[in-house]
């Protein structure tokens, strides 16, 4: 009973002793003047896809829920939105060239389809995140769509 | 003087039918040529490809998932916007390294891209991509 006790003293020290560890949590920015839904017409389902889906990782627009700020939690958040914003920002959208554009659409394409994005890691919690097979062809449909119009 | 009357009209008639059957031809054949550009890659990319990447990347490969992501010999036939981010990504995995991937080159350490053969490919994909692609 003791030793117990103990071991679960030492537990709740620790848990509190690692939430002084850095999560390095990216910043929310709500407002970013090169953000691809506010700077094109986007058709609706479309763009409530995206901001449900994909815009926790991939914008400046992350909404943190409680249980992010804590570690160890944090910091698995922390680096996920880390290497999301890096690979794919659609807060910087307008900022990239058309080839790059051209690229993520097509890699956005590819990686809904074969169910790679958003991660399961993220839809087990954000249940609403998960697309459906519908959801994924309307993404992909546009992404397609907005690829050609780049080269007319 | 009658007949060189006929003879004008005919003459004119003649113009204006050419002129319509041009007029009508012209519209497909531009919208073929946006569609698939066709491009000549140079014989030293070539080599480079076919030593360090083609193995995996095409139509008959039997690395599933290098054969998913990339084939260059069906790669002309690609729609554009896939054709230049194909090359965007051959651009951003060699410079980065991850490509071709180090299980590979454990096997097969010569097919390693040397620094000059990492350079020319890049500038050679990132290049085409951008004779591919419409000024921003």
């Amino acid at each position: 009973m003791k030793k117990g006790k103990v071991f679960g003293l030492i537990i709740v020290f620790l848990l509190v002793l690692i939430q002084f560890v850095p999560a390095g949590l990216p910043d929310t920015i709500a407002e970013n003047e090169n953000d691809l839904l506010y700077n094109n017409q986007i058709p609706e389902q479309v763009a409530v896809i995206l901001k449900t889906s994909c815009y926790d990782c991939h914008s400046n627009e992350t909404n943190y829920p409680w249980y992010s700020y804590v570690a160890p939690v944090s910091w698995l958040v922390g680096k996920d939105i880390r290497e999301g914003r890096e690979e794919l920002n659609f807060s910087e959208w307008e900022s990239l060239s058309k080839i790059d554009k051209a690229k993520h659409l097509d890699n956005i394409i590819d990686e809904v389809s074969d169910g790679d994005m958003p991660m399961n890691i993220y839809t087990i919690i954000h249940t609403d995140a998960k697309l459906s097979s519908e959801e994924i062809e309307q993404l992909a449909n546009w992404a397609e769509d907005y690829a050609e119009s780049l080269f007319e | 003087m009658r007949r060189y009357f006929i003879l004008m009209l005919i003459v004119v008639a003649g113009f204006l039918f050419v002129n319509f059957n041009i007029a009508d031809n012209n519209i497909p054949q531009e919208e073929v040529k946006t569609e698939k550009p066709q491009y000549h890659v140079p014989d030293d990319v070539q080599q480079i490809i076919d030593n360090s990447c083609y193995g995996c990347h095409n139509s008959e490969s039997k690395n599933e998932k290098g054969k998913k992501k990339l084939q260059f010999d069906k790669m002309s036939d690609l729609k554009t916007y896939k054709q230049v981010g194909s090359l965007a990504d051959i651009a951003d995995v060699v410079t980065e390294g991850d490509m071709p991937p180090e299980k590979f080159l454990k096997k097969y350490p010569e097919r390693q891209l040397s620094k000059e053969e990492q350079e020319k490919l890049v500038s050679w994909a990132n290049n085409l991509a951008k004779q591919l692609t419409p000024e921003d």
